[in-house]
């Protein structure tokens, strides 16, 4: 018996070991550089328009969303607020649209771009809880990182990283300048920027324990503390630091419920955006500012939708679309038939190595599994196996399909083993 | 013989086989873990220590890659130490003869050899947590730890596929085993920063513990080859 268990286990870590690495081998031959569909609001048609690619080489297409199509010149001519540097150099500057003129310098005081990408969501990627609390007025040119970090828990503790010792003072310090605005402990959440190339420093957003939201920075060496106030209800996920020298919003604040909001620099204004069918564990969203529109796009592996918006976030049009590379091809489709699922390790959405199905469409794996059963069988029977001596080996297969008819394949079952 | 002084006399031959090895496999381990002290510290002397946090915490590098294969090598080596004196000469058969169940016999010989490869797994995480400690806080350390267990895992993987290559004792089938071990150890290597596999190192210790009921197959077949 301890044989049999023996196959048995080694067969499952077949299974296992194919169920990863042969669609990896698979996507290694067939994958191939599709991409996402790029999708803007152009603001000489006042209509979306895309570019994707189509098939293999340079098959690209420029279209709109009636179906005209454009040669990529004309395409970057109209979207061009982001070719301004083309029309520069073709000498389309400046331009002139909605009766309003755009030169160089007003399109780059209107450029911005703000994304938020799933594996960005603090339960997507694991995180070492230490941040350096910069200095935000620096009084030079450039950013600098201090020699201690904080983390959260019942007071707001600097580690000395010199020494790698708390540093009691500043411990003391911030702890009692939080409580004074009300901060009440244990800290739930920290969200910042971590970084020193950026044009300046924001500090942190905290989330205490009851949910209240506050913004800390370092300012002149001393603690700098403002209570957030939030809609009644609203509960804080994630808040998504992005400072901008454009100093309109300071990113992004998304809710427990799932909904998103830009945060206002200064008054901590939150602006709702409409987008339907958002979701931030799954989807990737970028909001483009232009002197006239702001359009937010966002796609998963399939859909791509955009909202163009005019500069108070009112919606004036809306439009959604399956990309190219979510079209299967035949290949995809016959690997889709030989094998009932594959195991993921990593997932676009997240920076934690998973072991994630993928279930195929059930017609196609039925037919894969219902093949390898039949070979799995034919060739245990040539083994001289009766069917109940079959039967384990055949529910691996049931439930593996390929993966299990290799392992048998390749670990048949010993004549003076077998039942 | 009772199976307790049975048990004893199969560990005592085991240590005698893998004692040179398994001193050795210490030195390089204390050598390697010697090494990453002296390189972190150096590390820490030329460069600013809160540059360095930002490079670890943030940029997710990791500064301990130098026992990533420490495990997977000490394994290899301790079934190497067991397993190949066993299979050369016929010994092994000779072995399946003694008064007691096959599978019984090479539970024991892995147990002896994982234990011992446990020890110094046990002695990579505790050093590595000290080492990283010494210039990260409590956080840190514990990260480092935990992005280190798949590679502890890859120990015993790499241990239990080593032994079932050498056990085999049929060419074709050594193959397919040595196909299973480095598809498994190849799943344990494919981080990109601190504790990525967070959410999976507890289904894939449930897979290497698969290995513990495989390794009794090739015994078996070894024993009633013709």
């Amino acid at each position: 018996m301890t044989a049999r268990l023996a196959r048995w286990s080694l067969l499952l870590l077949i299974v296992l070991v194919l169920a990863v690495w042969l669609p990896q081998l698979w996507n290694l031959v067939f994958e191939y550089r599709y991409g996402k569909t790029k999708l803007f609001y152009s603001p000489v048609r006042e209509d979306f328009v895309y570019t994707e690619l189509l098939g293999e080489g340079h098959d690209f297409i420029y279209r709109d969303r009636a179906g005209s199509d454009y040669t990529r010149e004309e395409f970057e001519a109209l979207i061009p607020f982001i070719y301004y540097k083309n029309m520069e150099l073709w000498g389309r500057l400046p331009l002139e649209l909605a009766g309003q003129r755009f030169d160089k310098a007003a399109i780059r005081a209107e450029r911005q771009v703000m994304a938020l990408d799933p594996v960005e969501l603090p339960s997507h990627a694991p995180r070492v809880e230490l941040f350096p609390l910069l200095e935000s007025n620096p009084g030079r040119a450039r950013l600098r990182f201090p020699e201690n970090a904080f983390r959260g828990g019942e007071r707001l503790e600097f580690i000395d990283s010199d020494a790698n010792r708390l540093d009691p003072e500043l411990t003391e310090r911030y702890s009692e300048a939080l409580a004074e605005q009300g901060f009440r402990f244990p800290l739930q959440a920290i969200f910042g920027r971590v970084s020193i190339l950026k044009a300046f420093d924001a500090g942190y957003f905290l989330v205490d324990a009851v949910g209240d939201l506050f913004h800390v920075k370092r300012l002149d060496g001393e603690p700098w503390v403002n209570p957030v106030p939030l809609p009644e209800g609203l509960e804080v996920r994630h808040i998504k630091v992005a400072e901008n020298q454009r100093r309109e919003f300071l990113g992004f604040l998304v809710a427990k419920d799932g909904s998103l909001y830009l945060l206002g620099d200064g008054d901590y204004g939150l602006i709702p955006l409409p987008l339907p069918g958002y979701d931030p564990d799954r989807m990737e969203l970028k909001i483009i500012f232009n002197p006239l529109y702001r359009t937010a796009i966002y796609s998963d592996r399939e859909q791509i939708h955009a909202v163009a918006m005019d500069r108070d976030f009112e919606v004036i049009a809306r439009y959604q679309r399956t990309m190219a590379m979510a079209r299967p091809r035949l290949v995809d489709r016959l690997w889709e038939t030989l094998t009932p699922y594959g195991l993921s390790l990593r997932e676009p959405e997240s920076r934690y190595v998973a072991l994630s199905p993928r279930l195929h469409p059930a017609p196609g794996a039925a037919i894969g599994i219902g093949l390898s059963l039949i070979l799995a069988y034919l060739f245990l029977r040539r083994r001289g196996q009766s069917l109940r001596a079959s039967a384990v080996d055949l529910i691996i297969v049931a439930l593996s399909g390929l993966y299990g008819l290799i392992a048998v394949l390749v670990l048949p079952p010993d004549r003076r083993t077998a039942g | 013989m009772s199976s307790k002084s049975l048990l004893a006399a199969v560990f005592l031959k085991e240590w005698l086989k893998i004692r040179w090895a398994w001193l050795g496999l210490l030195g390089v381990n204390l050598a390697v873990l010697a090494y990453l002290f002296v390189e972190m510290r150096h590390q820490f002397q030329v460069e600013h220590s809160e540059m360095i946090w930002y490079w670890v915490f943030e940029l997710r590098r990791l500064l301990y890659t130098e026992i990533k294969y420490l495990p997977a090598l000490t394994g290899l080596v301790i079934a190497a130490a067991q397993f190949v004196p066993e299979t050369s000469g016929g010994r092994f058969r000779l072995s399946l003869h003694l008064p007691v169940r096959g599978d019984l016999l090479v539970w024991g010989w892995v147990g002896f050899g994982a234990l011992m490869g446990g020890l110094l797994a046990l002695l990579d995480a505790g050093a590595l947590y000290l080492i990283v400690g010494t210039w990260f806080p409590h956080e840190g350390a514990v990260s480092a730890v935990r992005t280190a267990l798949p590679w502890l895992l890859g120990g015993w993987v790499a241990y239990f596929a080593t032994a079932l290559v050498l056990l085999e004792p049929q060419p074709l089938r050594r193959l397919v085993y040595l196909g299973i071990g480095a598809g498994f150890l190849a799943l344990l290597y494919q981080e990109r920063g601190y504790q990525e596999y967070d959410q999976v190192i507890g289904w894939l210790t449930l897979a290497a513990l698969l290995l513990v009921p495989a390794v009794v197959l090739p015994a078996h077949r070894y024993r009633h080859r013709c």
